[in-house]
């Protein structure tokens, strides 16, 4: 009894030092053999195997690079980045976002690119505007676009053929799309017309702007939100569930308007791109569904995000980044990324690869979109207003306050925040 | 062996000097005995814990830089609108869960202390929520509270009760948390006192019934108080828990809902603060304003415990 | 004999009012998984419809290929086997000597220590992320199990739970090993430790779920796939525009399975020799 407990206890003692003196040794950067390795920092699962087959392309050419590829699930992601930046430790590249860029790279954790790109003659035209702006901060440059999304109207023909009513096409006004979802709305089969979501890009980050309005003003500093043409381009979205023309927003809660499109429930939605996939792989709907540009209210507008790749300030190994980070950007890499279908390339010469790569429906919509596209509103504590926005979008789609109220408030919140900022 | 021998010697010696040996010998044994937990805890937890501190009376934002504001943060906790009712909701929840989920696993585990016929599946059917990761219980319960398409609304449209949007609606959501909060716990709660059990000795009951106790009294005079050290454990550990609430409204609520405000929990506000707005300083602030809380419930509960736990 | 029939008619009676309540409290209880399994085999078209349809149409088995196919389960498996199991023998014997010394032994400065102790659980966990991810950075840990390991293995909440077992031993047998001669250690180790066995049973499943539930640690300190444990890399399934919830849930289900045979198998070892402590009526 006695030895084999003794037995037990040197067992466990001799596991822990294994696994303690085993393990350090890990030290993932340099390795022996003369190779660098560049880390590299993403979110999404379903875009992992295609960025580890460009990696796999871009280690064939370049024996001495050895990519390794990190995923973090987006809701641990930005911590995760937050933690390793503050120990010095972030990936050579990772994938950064529009409401982040500013916080990293006004807090130096980026490398500049603006030499890099000069220096190497990159074009930078061939990617939307709208994304080069995003990703420049006090006039430095601090990532170069891997992709972008924009908004579209998408529609189910099912559901319009049932009610005879003709499809949306480009030149529809938002009044068009009104009378049409009078049209679809059949309130005894439970099938709303449009859904009016209580959404930001998805929603009144592209009808704002396409009032005239703007979210937020070109020097970060004050919000658009208690101007004339934010009210309008607010309120044609309550007057749709006014009218009971969309879903309530209690009806929404649990089940939200992409679902509920994917179920039928609802003829019409403002949808983003990054839809695509989840809207052409659902059984039901697949067969009938197409879009295109949204609705004209009174100018063209569509606000435009996208994923830049970034290079760490604190990079060991800077040149061998930016070499991959060009590849990353160039129409060869964007061409397998156009082919996979999976988002849509930053790169504009290779737009219509992706087009085809659903050729059912008409995504040259997105494309079309491109040529009035905004960019992302954001700042250097994007989400400290961004919690301000959901709070009271939500509160004026409950109709628990009006949308004046809501936007009053909205603007108030948000230029203390950025006042704070500055 | 060195030990041993001081033991033998205090029997002979003088009283006095036997007990200062015996004192000695308790500290430097007490000492040995917790000094890897102490010294873990103090580099992992403890100096975490006062760095923590010295934040809050700091602006720290994203990325370890700071400046000393002195009170400024406790000053906004105080007057920030959030703050009372994260509290609200936090120790509404507590206060329901807490005694509600401990009734239910004390019960539970008595029965299953008891001689009957399949024991091993019930207890291994019981334990079954302990196991499931938070993510999954979130998305399970998520599934079926659903208003459109959730088997709780069809359950109740067959009997014919209309169902609600449970964790959407502001009027329903906390309960519907406290109900997963309570289910959740169970397994584990249950494990706790189904361990405590077997520290009463059978000869307790043998004698009980002897004297002709029924299984009522005999829980009521055995079993319960001899498992006050076990209850008392989960008590404060339930209580600790619950008002650091957290998980579950991070996973079962969505950002967009109108519930948000009624179910925000304390800890919810700091991790919002800390990890989104980054207002780190603040958030400390605001942890140890919880913690506070924790400590002056905790250290009641301590003197408390004199007058009914049983050592 | 009368007497003793009726007294067994009425113990067949309490038997089964028992396993009634049981099923009942069992039914509850087991609700979410079955709904969990079930959706795991639908389509993910099926999963949304309304009503919803109990059983599916047709076993989509596809579900369980693709959550097999998109994570490496066998590294997940092993890692956290690795992960849980040092954790739980660091956690058995650091939080039973500290809880024993906390129960049994006077010495000056106690109480101290203890409230100090347990204040570590009063703050909320996550102020403890940035902290010890540094402090694994100055060790050169990074990336390693045992800067996945290290910090679990010192446990508060394990120190309060072996006190209390500790406490709950009569006075009368420690002194009797006193007189006998006995130290410290070895009234700790051979005379009160065996006497908590349950104690320890139940710290070791707290410290398996502690392991399994955790998340955001291991994704902090590791940075490539094969190094996540299971929970952190189920955590991966969820994307940031919506969850495929069937391949989620069929995830889910491989994840927990071992769990719960380890706890089929184990707690008919940890509650033997118990089975008629309550009912000896």
């Amino acid at each position: 009894m006695k030895i084999k407990r003794s037995l037990s206890i040197l067992l466990v003692v001799m596991m822990l030092i294994t696994v303690v003196a085993g393990c350090s040794k890990n030290d993932a950067g340099n390795s022996t053999d003369g190779k660098v390795t560049l880390t590299f920092g993403l979110w999404d699962k379903y875009q992992e195997p295609i960025m580890r087959e460009l990696a796999d392309m871009y280690e064939a050419k370049n024996e001495n690079i050895k990519i390794d590829i990190q995923l973090t699930p987006y809701g641990q992601y930005w911590t995760k980045l937050e933690t390793a930046a503050t120990g010095e430790v972030l990936p050579d590249i990772f994938w950064i976002n529009g409401p982040n860029i500013v916080k990293y790279a006004a807090n130096d954790m980026l490398v500049p690119l603006d030499e890099l790109v000069e220096s190497n003659n990159i074009d930078l035209s061939v990617y939307p505007e709208g994304l080069i702006d995003l990703y420049t901060v006090e006039g430095k440059l601090y990532g170069i676009p891997k992709d972008w999304d924009l908004t579209a109207l998408w529609y189910n023909k099912k559901l319009f053929d049932e009610k005879g009513v003709e499809y949306p096409n480009e030149n529809w006004t938002w009044d068009d799309m009104v009378e049409a979802a009078r049209k679809l709305t059949d309130k005894e089969k439970g099938i709303y017309g449009i859904a009016s979501r209580p959404d930001t890009q998805e929603g009144i980050y592209d009808t704002i702007p396409q009032a005239g309005g703007y979210i937020i003003s070109e020097d970060r500093k004050t919000s658009g939100y208690d101007t004339k043409e934010a009210l309008e381009g607010t309120k044609i979205w309550i007057d749709l569930l006014e009218e009971g023309l969309s879903p309530t927003l209690e009806e929404q809660a649990d089940t939200n308007a992409i679902e509920l499109f994917k179920g039928e429930k609802v003829a019409m939605v403002y949808a983003a791109s990054w839809n695509v996939p989840v809207f052409m792989e659902n059984e039901i709907i697949k067969d009938h569904i197409d879009l295109t540009v949204m609705p004209l209210i009174k100018e063209r507008a569509a606000t435009i995000h996208g994923l830049s790749n970034a290079i760490a300030a604190n990079s060991k190994h800077k040149d061998e980044a930016w070499d991959f980070v060009k590849f990353l950007g160039s129409k060869e890499a964007n061409e397998v990324w156009a082919k996979s279908g999976a988002v849509i390339p930053a790169h504009k010469e290779v737009l219509d690869i992706w087009e085809s790569s659903y050729p059912d429906i008409n995504l040259k919509a997105f494309v079309d979109e491109l040529d009035y596209a905004v960019m992302y509103p954001v700042s250097m504590n994007t989400s400290k207003w961004n919690d301000v926005e959901t709070e009271y979008i939500k509160q004026m789609w409950n109709r628990g306050i009006t949308v004046e109220e809501g936007l009053k408030k909205i603007a108030e919140l948000m230029n203390e925040a950025l006042t704070k900022e500055q | 062996m060195k030990a041993n021998t001081d033991i033998k010697n205090n029997q002979n010696n003088k009283a006095l000097k036997a007990s200062g040996k015996r004192k000695l010998n308790d500290l430097f044994w007490g000492y040995l005995l917790i000094l890897p937990t102490v010294l873990g805890l103090a580099v992992f937890y403890i100096a975490a814990f006062f760095q923590n501190l010295y934040y809050s009376f700091t602006n720290l934002g994203a990325f370890g830089k700071y400046k000393w504001v002195g009170m400024e943060n406790y000053i906004n906790v105080f007057s920030d609108p959030k703050v009372p009712q994260a509290l609200i909701n936090t120790v509404k929840f507590t206060v329901i869960s807490v005694p509600i989920s401990i009734i239910i696993s004390l019960f539970i585990a008595t029965l299953l202390n008891s001689k009957i016929k399949g024991l091993s599946l019930y207890r291994t059917l019981y334990f079954l929520p302990a196991v499931t990761m938070p993510a999954a219980i979130a998305m399970m319960w998520k599934w079926l509270y659903n208003g459109q398409y959730g088997l709780l609304n069809q359950l109740l449209a067959k009997v014919g009760i209309e169902g609600q949007a449970w964790i959407a609606d502001p009027k329903f959501a906390m309960g519907a948390l406290i109900v997963v909060g309570i289910w959740s716990s169970l397994g584990m709660k249950i494990i706790y006192f189904l361990a405590g059990l077997q520290g009463i000795p059978k000869a307790y009951y043998e004698a009980a019934t002897i004297d002709g106790a029924g299984p009522i009294r005999q829980f009521f005079s055995i079993t319960l108080p001899s498992l006050t050290p076990t209850i008392f454990f989960v008590m404060i550990t339930s209580l600790i828990g619950a008002l650091q609430m957290f998980d579950l409204i991070f996973l079962m609520i969505s950002k967009t809902s109108l519930a948000v405000d009624s179910t925000m929990s304390i800890v919810y506000l700091f991790y919002k603060y800390a990890f989104e707005f980054q207002e780190k300083g603040y958030a400390s602030a605001i942890s140890i304003v919880l913690f506070m809380i924790i400590l002056v419930i905790t250290a009641i509960q301590l003197k408390l415990q004199k007058k009914w736990v049983n050592y | 004999m009368k007497e003793i029939s009726s007294n067994k008619k009425r113990m067949q009676i309490n038997k089964i009012i028992i396993h009634l309540l049981l099923i009942l409290g069992a039914i509850i209880t087991i609700i979410p998984f079955v709904w969990m399994i079930l959706t795991s085999f639908k389509t993910l078209g099926e999963s949304t419809i309304i009503p919803p349809t109990i059983f599916p149409k047709q076993m989509q088995w596809e579900n369980y290929k693709e959550a097999m196919r998109t994570l490496p389960y066998g590294k997940f498996y092993f890692n956290t086997i690795v992960y849980t199991m040092l954790t739980t023998i660091g956690q058995i014997v650091f939080c039973s000597m500290a809880g024993y010394a906390f129960a049994r032994i006077d010495f000056k400065g106690k109480n101290f220590i203890f409230v100090l102790i347990l204040s570590v659980l009063m703050v909320p966990g996550q102020i403890f992320l940035i902290p010890q991810f540094m402090i694994m950075k100055k060790l050169g840990l990074l990336n390693s199990i045992t800067a996945l390991v290290l910090p679990g293995l010192f446990s508060a909440y394990g120190t309060f739970l072996m006190r209390q077992f500790y406490m709950g031993i009569p006075k009368e047998l420690e002194e009797a090993a006193r007189l006998d001669g006995c130290n410290h250690f070895t009234i700790f180790w051979k005379i009160m430790t065996p006497l908590v066995k349950p104690g320890i049973a139940a710290l070791a499943i707290t410290a398996c779920l502690y392991c399994w539930n955790s998340l955001m640690w291991p994704l902090i300190v590791n940075t490539s796939i094969d190094k996540m444990t299971l929970s952190a890399g189920l955590s991966t399934l969820s994307g940031q525009h919506g969850t495929n919830f069937p391949v989620a849930m069929a995830g889910t289900v491989l994840a927990v399975w071992p769990m719960i045979v380890l706890f089929a198998i184990f707690q008919k070892h940890f509650v033997e020799g118990m089975a008629s402590t309550g009912s000896k009526s």
